[in-house]
């Protein structure tokens, strides 16, 4: 009775091709919204999140206003709970919410190495370390721009030669320009010589990172300049305000997807039983069961969702992964990426919907008054 | 016991305020390889006397028994089961399912049985010969003449071995030589392969290739045993002039 189904679905390519078209374009969106809200969660949450801390200016937002002495890391490093500290200078083109953000972070090199959740795919270290317009890439950075070791490029005043480019299993991190520390605070027009945009600060494992936070204003507090110590995730998330909101509000259209997806396949469904449905009561003449026809129509809807479905989730996730995506404001980025969960989920949906869009089509089917229908023209 | 029984069965339709009792209280038996036709004006419920013996629609009231089940008495779903394994149905205008090829519309019965792929795929092929559309297998619906449709629609309704074959003008739609040929197959199935059949016809020259031949009037049958119906003994209101005789306690 499969056979039944698939033919009737070729049969009708035109509608079928329609259909799964638009289901597939649908799902392609509620992924991406997906990935958007996945990245988001991955920025506020998780153990990069939590167990590190940003000093930044009190009542600064854009990293090119915030302007903290280098040798606060040096007090910082005294607080109780405070495992190491890496004084970070940050560089944006672009303060406002941006597609296209390029941040560059400069750190000790040694520091980045040893403190940050990075592999380099290729390049070398020894290169980023000793050569002072050397930069490490991140994937994401690469994909976008083009770039790759060895390269040269300028963004604003800054010029740097790629030494390496690399991933890290923090996806926004593959959104960032590591230099050294020294480069980028003599760069041509930040005339930030001994001053730091942020510093950021690990802690021990038995460390409260909110009290640790506290004392840390406390003991900057008789500083050059007041500062405002958050957890990094809210960090990031306060960072991000404004585009929170927006990604908030954008799950409502991963919903719209989903009903979408709902009413495209159960109208045709409807038409098509409608079409057919004299040859539903053929079927139950000749001894099909009424669940059984009832089956035969879910499994309709479901494949026409399904196939729909896993196509636009398969096309979500391949551009999610080549196109290098993110998001990004006043120095923190959001990355779009592709995972493992957010597939599981479209391929979920994609089934539940396609069960939920055949419903009322099967039991349609499923309760034909046989006699009137085989009067049907 | 005969093969098929109905016992006062009556059925009635609504038709705006009017209400239309085209069986009243009917009793009928058929017994097992019997061929009996069926005519009677538009309207009279010849049909719907076919349905009822399908099981694709209930009676009002009465039962119909048919091969020792009551099938007034099934559930629909009991009722779909008891069709696949006991019921051909023959259609007017074939229903053959459009997307499968004639192989597959024949195989579709049997599906429904528990049937391993090769006794499967040997009463297909058996089926097919005997309505010789053995060559035509791989054709749809849409490549087939309507004498060609019709036959496997014949096909189709034989697979199962049924105990009892329903056909519902199965010449309606055919010309003078393509019903005659359909006639004939049907008589050979009849005595080849002893399969009880109820047939309903307009036309009285079909009527006259079944073993007993009824006519449904006002509610009430008709009979004579053998020999040819005129078409002028069939008329709305109209009864039957010569050699019949009335059955059933209407």
């Amino acid at each position: 009775m499969f056979t039944y189904v698939l033919k009737t679905l070729w049969r009708h390519r035109t509608r079928t091709l329609l259909t799964v078209t638009g289901a597939a374009v649908a799902m392609f969106v509620f992924c991406f919204v997906g990935s958007v809200q996945e990245g988001l969660h991955r920025l506020t949450t998780g153990s990069d999140a939590d167990r590190s801390l940003i000093v930044f200016q009190e009542n600064r937002f854009c990293p090119t206003t915030s302007r903290l002495p280098e040798d606060y890391s040096r007090k910082i490093k005294e607080v109780s709970g405070v495992r190491d500290v890496m004084p970070i200078q940050v560089w944006t083109n672009n303060c406002r919410a941006s597609l296209d953000i390029v941040v560059f972070n400069g750190a000790d090199p040694q520091q980045i190495k040893s403190t940050r959740p990075l592999t380099l795919t290729n390049g070398n270290w020894e290169t980023f370390a000793k050569q002072r317009d050397a930069a490490i890439v991140g994937r994401n950075v690469a994909q976008r721009r083009g770039l790759k070791t060895g390269d040269q490029f300028s963004i604003g005043d800054i010029s740097v030669k790629v030494a390496g480019v690399f991933s890290s299993t923090v996806p926004s991190e593959e959104n960032l320009i590591y230099t050294s520390l020294a480069f980028l605070q003599y760069t041509r027009g930040l005339d930030a010589a001994g001053l730091v945009t942020q510093h950021e600060v690990l802690l021990t494992d038995d460390a409260d990172p909110d009290q640790v936070a506290s004392e840390i204003d406390a003991t900057l507090r008789a500083g050059s300049v007041a500062t405002k110590t958050r957890r990094k995730g809210a960090f990031q998330a306060s960072t991000l305000s404004d585009l929170v909101d927006l990604i908030g509000f954008a799950h409502w259209l991963g919903y719209a997807c989903v009903g979408l997806v709902l009413s495209l396949v159960a109208t045709t469904t409807v038409m098509s039983v409608q079409d057919r449905i004299k040859e539903y009561a053929v079927l139950q003449t000749i001894g099909v069961r009424p669940l059984r026809a009832m089956r035969l129509v879910l499994a309709e809807s479901t494949i026409l969702c399904l196939v729909g479905g896993i196509a636009g989730t398969g096309l979500a996730m391949t551009a999610l992964a080549i196109g290098g995506f993110a998001i990004g404001a006043e120095g923190a980025t959001i990355a779009f990426r592709p995972s493992i969960g957010l597939a599981a989920t479209g391929t979920a949906v994609s089934l539940v919907v396609g069960v939920a869009a055949g419903l009322a089509p099967a039991v349609q089917a499923a309760t034909v008054p046989i006699v009137n229908a085989l009067r049907q023209a | 016991m005969a093969l098929v029984e109905l016992r006062g069965v009556s059925k009635s339709f609504r038709k705006g305020d009017e209400t239309i009792t085209p069986l009243d209280n009917i009793d009928l038996d058929i017994e097992a390889g019997e061929f009996v036709s069926l005519m009677g004006p538009s309207g009279t419920g010849k049909s719907t006397l076919l349905n009822l013996v399908s099981g694709i629609d209930r009676p009002d009231s009465g039962t119909i028994t048919v091969a020792g089940t009551e099938v007034t008495g099934l559930s629909r779903s009991k009722l779909a089961d008891w069709r696949a394994a006991n019921l051909g149905y023959i259609f007017q205008t074939h229903n053959l399912i459009p997307v499968l090829t004639a192989y597959e519309n024949v195989e579709l019965p049997t599906l429904l049985l528990k049937l391993s792929s090769t006794q499967r795929r040997q009463r297909v092929e058996l089926a097919l010969e005997a309505v010789g559309l053995s060559d035509r297998a791989d054709h749809y619906p849409r490549q087939l003449s309507g004498g060609q449709e019709q036959r496997v629609g014949i096909a189709r309704a034989i697979v199962a071995h049924p105990k009892v074959v329903v056909a519902d003008e199965p010449t309606g739609s055919l010309d003078t030589e393509t019903s005659e040929q359909v006639q004939g197959l049907l008589q050979r199935l009849n005595k080849e392969l002893d399969i009880t059949m109820l047939m309903v016809t307009h036309d009285s020259d079909v009527a006259r290739i079944a073993s007993r031949q009824m006519v449904l009037d006002r509610g009430k049958f008709l009979e004579r045993e053998s020999g040819s119906i005129g078409e002028g003994e069939i008329g709305r209101g109209g009864i039957m002039q010569v050699g019949v005789k009335e059955s059933g306690a209407a």
